[in-house]
């Protein structure tokens, strides 16, 4: 209590009014596709450049094929917009992405932009209703690009993404840059919650004919709010669902037979109560069940609550005066402050759905203790393996080819331990599939480093097992799309590329002795193939690039390695790389016999 | 520690389903089909439409008379052999309502025509009807069930409007329990018509009528709102407490009324709560729920502390928690298995190390076998639970697994059993209920061995476990019948069946040798086996000097050296 909006979102309260008032004078002026204005903030004399995007009521630029307007997007300037684990990438209105697409040439030329970065200027980027989205997928933008975070500040705008989009945001950081204020009754944030129909036409009709001021007061249209509000509804009763913990199986199924609006909000949230007070949610889940409750109906009819969804889209400029400044904001994070609950109108059972949105998180955050302690164990594990590994390079063999033979004590505790350390790890990738960790957790920096040793340690351990048996008998290949490989390696290794900015599937230093034992199989069955020599081609580049940046660790070189042994057979005409790799294997060996390795 | 709160979902369950347009889709067709059919007493027509390429309707419309006054003495329950496959193996018997089997063995030839090619189409199948139509309608659903494969494109949910009670079979162990959504008004009479206290007209005495089950998804409407349950018990407590409470008269309930009506208090706020908030999350969804479809919570009599507590065991098993124990399991089986390869580097089958008890190992090797023992009597009884069909297709995925484990552990089952001296007859007193299905199902799935198949195994025969799991108790059961032979007090008869024993038990192993279907662990120097060979050989020698078969041949020519 007792703090500002902008202190919340940490901006300067002195900036919202003005980049409001130029977000909705730039929504109103098709002619131009953003406005800039500077302002400057009064205590510090910095200043704040902000851009607010025109809008288009016409309804192609609101919907589109397939329902929904669906679109992917994790593709070039947005990378990040995707899942790391099972997920898939991000879906985004398509309509809105193609608006922006027309207007991010000209934004990126602007001299306002290249002079606010030269002198270190904040930069907001700023949308009222269907400028919304532009200024969202514009901050996104230069979010991606490591330019100087901007800030996103949106009035009354539509839902852009869907809960991997909100859940990437998260990850990176950049939730915190996005700020949303919504208005207890305004149609437009809500819309994307129903799928386009007669109604949203007859809603963007309204309004463009408002906008363009041919008819300064059109007949507002009736019968729609059952509609959107309805569909709404639907959408924030199924993620009740999932925050209450459903264990009915038929929700499946239902959902199977239904088609739900796939968009979520993210960002932080501003509800406006309409009596002066502001109330700022950052639980996504928070804010989609406030969303949709808060704008029930109540004792007021239908009718009436109705006309006040219309009349609020443009009522922000007026409320925002009021309110701004003002000490009368409450964070709903934290806890259902009953403050609030007579604000926003909440039902009993409105109220039951934010404290499991809440219980969510604490979840989430009890998760990661748990698995806190887990990281423990599994440095613990990790250290034995290192040891296990450095034991087994005295017999000249390396770990994977002891390990494979299995007949010493130490492979059997070896065994033991990588089925430990698989037991810890799948239950991580249990809890990521089902978003039951803080969205962060793959960005951690002691995360992706534990995981990557753990990959590069234990899954060449893996993969012996996986030989040992001849699995591929049965599965094919250890490494195939979707194939017998562990899932958790897939995923840490995906960790490790999106931070590194890699491509996917580029780090794959750690399958290097399942590209060995399957050419091994594969030359027996079908000889020497162009394909085949291709690939051992990849793997003696590959094996020199590894070694060299230190991925893959040197023992593979070992004289009585299967690697070294398989090697040393081919006919020479196929080891092009013969000479480096003779060398290397003979440095190796060179160091054991000093004992400089051991 | 503070537990974390709980929830109850069933309002937001029942929210997502009157929201979505799917209840309405499936009763679109019904009103205007069932003013067509007058016939009397009851008739029932499938109708089969097409609304959209990727949307198939069935409709089970029943006469208006059939909807008003199912058949008298219509609660009864009859035996069906029809419908024996919904049955699990534990419980082998299945009973449906009469008045819904009899109409739908009057259709069977046509809907058997219609099931063949509905199973063909893709996407979505909605199968639905009102009162006995939307009986039928579930029956017809249970068929297709049993006929469809993993292959089939075809994904099918049966909503029924206002049905009775069907039967005595219990779906809440499978899968097919998520696919029946059963839409009831609490002022319709006919869903608790054959509950024991409501006014049913039927005069049927109440042994016959109170063992139906519920199954499937609840969606319970009132005027106020609506709420979905699936635990049967709860539902038959709701069913009986409200059509207790429907007035006397039969009235017919427009549930496309009821529905309009439902989604227009979807976006209200709903009543305030009376009384004091309960600061239980959970208690307080639950009694907003039943109070919102109309239940009074102290006519009810239930346990919602123990609904809690139930809910709250559930809450514990999550994919994550599965994940962690099936390595737990697999780290358990990796230490028998290194257990067994310590023994035989010591020149010993594990199952004599572990019944002779040396080493401290014997006491981890036991731990472990615990574990495994645990996990596989629970799956074991989970695919028992099953609708015999899902069972067999739960268990074929990890029968390998159950196999491997049945080979391993049930010899140390039987070391255990016949340590102490005193055990006799393993198989036939002792042996546990799950080794006995986890047998019967591999024989069931495995396919007889051909030439290839035994001249592999024959390289790798010495990594094989041995394939009875049983063998060692024949073992001991053949020392036994050794002892008897040559024992003073045995009696005439004794001995002749002791050695008829010894009989079989020579032709069993000498077979089980030429399938490679022993581990060649059991010629081990000191192993039982050959202790017994030790016994066997001196009792014929001073015995039966001139008895001879193929395994007294073999064995006396030290053939199993080359064994393996």
């Amino acid at each position: 209590m007792g703090e500002t909006v902008g202190n919340l979102i940490g901006l300067n309260d002195e900036v919202i009014h003005p980049a409001a008032t130029l977000a909705v004078e730039a929504h109103n002026s098709p002619s131009k596709q953003f406005l800039v204005k500077k302002i400057k903030i009064r205590h510090d004399l910095s200043s704040v450049v902000v851009f607010a995007f025109s809008g288009s009521m016409l309804p192609k630029d609101w919907s589109g094929q397939p329902t929904f307007a669906k679109t992917e997007i994790a593709t070039g300037e947005f990378r990040s917009l995707t899942s790391l684990n099972d997920g898939g990438d991000a879906v985004v209105n398509g309509s809105f992405l193609r608006r922006f697409k027309d207007v991010i040439g000209n934004l990126s030329k602007a001299k306002e932009l290249k002079e606010a970065t030269e002198k270190k200027r904040q930069v907001v980027f700023a949308g009222y209703s269907s400028g919304g989205p532009i200024a969202i997928l514009a901050t996104l933008y230069f979010l991606e690009k490591q330019t100087p975070s901007p800030r996103c500040l949106t009035f009354g705008s539509p839902l852009v993404g869907d809960r991997i989009f909100g859940h990437a945001l998260r990850r990176e950081g950049w939730s915190d840059y996005f700020t949303h204020f919504v208005m207890k009754y305004d149609i437009i944030p809500r819309i994307m919650l129903s799928p386009s129909s007669t109604e949203h036409e007859q809603i963007l009709d309204y309004f463009k004919s408002k906008f363009d001021r041919k008819n300064i007061n059109p007949a507002p249209p009736s019968g729609f709010y059952l509609t959107v509000m309805g569909n709404a509804s639907s959408v924030a009763s199924y993620e009740a669902c999932h925050l209450m913990g459903c264990r009915n199986p038929s929700l499946d199924i239902i959902k199977s037979f239904i088609e739900l609006s796939p968009y979520r909000p993210s960002g932080t949230y501003v509800f406006c109560t309409g009596n002066g007070n502001l109330v700022v949610v950052k639980n996504p889940n928070a804010v989609l069940q406030i969303l949709v409750h808060c704008a029930e109906l109540g004792e007021s009819n239908t009718a009436e609550v109705e006309k006040r969804s219309l009349d609020e889209h443009s009522a922000y400029l007026s409320e925002l005066k009021d309110c701004l400044g003002m000490q009368a904001v409450v964070s709903l994070d934290g806890g259902p402050a009953t403050a609030t609950l007579n604000d926003l109108g909440l039902s009993p059972q409105a109220m039951l759905c934010l404290q499991a949105a809440e219980e969510f998180e604490n979840r989430r955050s009890r998760n990661l203790e748990k698995i806190r302690k887990y990281l423990e164990k599994i440095e613990v594990e990790l250290e034995m393996m290192r040891k296990y590994k450095e034991n087994a390079q005295i017999s000249r063999l390396g770990y994977y080819d002891s390990f494979k033979l299995q007949n010493e004590d130490d492979d059997f505790h070896a065994n033991v331990s990588r089925l430990e350390l698989a037991g810890m790890w799948d239950e991580i990738k249990e809890m990521l599939k089902e978003f039951e960790l803080p969205d962060d957790f793959e960005k951690k920096r002691e995360i992706i480093d534990l995981g990557t040793k753990y990959r590069r340690l234990v899954e060449p351990l893996d993969i012996a097992n996986f030989y040992r048996h001849s699995k591929d008998k049965e599965t094919g290949a250890y490494v195939i799309g979707g194939g017998p490989r562990p899932k958790r390696y897939r995923f840490i290794q995906r960790w490790l590329e999106h931070d590194e900015k890699k491509p996917f599937g580029s780090r794959s230093e750690s399958l290097f002795w399942a590209d060995v034992e399957q050419l091994g199989i594969d030359i027996k069955k079908k000889g020497y193939l162009q394909e085949i020599e291709e690939r051992i081609q990849q793997v003696e580049r590959n094996l020199i690039a590894w070694i060299g940046d230190r991925s893959l660790d040197d023992d593979v070189l070992l004289e009585n390695s299967t690697f070294v042994k398989w090697w040393r057979d081919l006919p020479p005409q196929h080891k092009p790389k013969s000479d480096r790799i003779e060398k290397l294997i003979g440095e190796m060996s060179e160091r054991v016999t000093q004992g400089t390795k051991i | 520690m503070s537990q974390a709160p709980l929830f109850s979902s069933a309002g937001e369950l029942a929210n997502l389903v009157v929201n979505s347009n799917l209840i309405d889709v499936a009763w679109a067709n019904i009103p205007e089909i069932q003013i067509g059919q007058a016939a009397f007493p009851c008739s029932v027509e499938p109708m089969d439409y097409s609304p959209t390429p990727n949307r198939t309707i069935v409709v089970f419309a029943s006469s208006p008379n059939g909807t008003q006054y199912p058949l008298p003495e219509g609660g009864h329950l009859v035996q069906s052999s029809l419908f024996q496959f919904l049955s699990p193996n534990e419980c082998p018997s299945v009973s449906i309502n009469r008045a819904a089997l009899d109409l739908f063995t009057s259709l069977e030839s046509q809907l058997h025509g219609l099931k063949t090619k509905l199973i063909e189409r893709e996407g979505q199948l909605i199968i639905t009807g009102h009162s006995l139509g939307g009986s039928v309608a579930a029956l017809f659903t249970l068929c297709l069930l049993d006929s469809m494969d993993k292959k089939s494109k075809c994904r099918p949910i049966c909503i029924t409007f206002g049905s009775p009670l069907l039967g005595d079979f219990d779906l809440q162990h499978s899968q097919w329990n998520s696919f029946f959504l059963h839409v009831v008004s609490n002022k319709d009479p006919v869903p608790g018509l054959f509950l024991p206290s409501s006014r049913s007209p039927s005069t049927s005495s109440h042994s016959q009528t109170s063992v139906y089950k519920p199954f499937g998804t609840y969606l319970l409407c009132s005027e106020h709102g609506c709420a979905c349950f699936d635990d049967p018990d709860l539902i038959l407590k709701i069913l009986t407490v409200a059509s207790s409470e429907v007035s006397g008269e039969l009235q017919v309930v427009d549930y496309g009324e009821m529905l309009r009506n439902l989604k227009n208090k979807a976006i209200w706020k709903g009543p305030q709560l009376a009384g004091e908030r309960y600061g239980n999350s959970f208690s307080e969804g639950i009694v907003m729920e039943l109070e919102t479809i109309g239940i009074d919570t102290a006519k009810l009599n239930i346990d919602i502390n123990g609904m809690e507590r139930e809910a709250r065991s559930l809450t514990k098993k999550t994919k994550a928690s599965e994940a962690k124990k099936l390595n737990d399991i697999k780290k358990a089986m990796a230490n028998l298995e290194w257990y067994k390869k310590k023994a035989e580097d010591e020149k010993k089958s594990y199952y004599d190390c572990f019944r002779n008890e040396d080493k401290k190992r014997h006491v981890d090797a036991k731990n472990f076998m615990e574990e495994l023992t645990i996990y596989w009597e629970d799956m074991v009884a989970e695919a028992e639970r099953k609708p015999q069909k899902e069972g067999k297709s739960f268990r074929t995925g990890w029968l390998f697994a159950g196999t491997t484990y049945r080979r391993m552990v049930e010899p140390l089952d039987i070391a255990d059993f016949y340590q102490g001296g005193d055990g006799r007859d393993y198989i036939n007193s002792k042996r546990s209920q799950h080794y006995k299905l986890l047998e019967q199902w591999y024989k069931e799935a495995a396919k007889p061995p051909t030439r290839e198949d035994l001249d592999s195994k024959k390289k790798k025969v010495s990594i094989l476990l041995t394939e009875d799991s049983c063998f060692w108790a024949h073992v001991e059961e053949a020392i036994l019948s050794c002892q008897s032979l040559t024992n003073a007090t045995s009696t005439t008869k004794q001995r002749e069946s002791s050695w008829e024993n010894l009989v079989m038990f020579g032709e069993y192993v000498m077979e089980q040798i030429e399938n490679c279907a022993v581990s060649p662990e059991i010629f081990l120097n000191g192993s039982t086996f050959m202790k017994w060979w030790g016994e066997y050989k001196a009792y014929i020698h001073n015995f039966r000097n001139f008895y001879s078969s193929r395994l007294v041949e073999y064995m006396k020519r030290g053939s199993y050296n080359q064994y393996g």
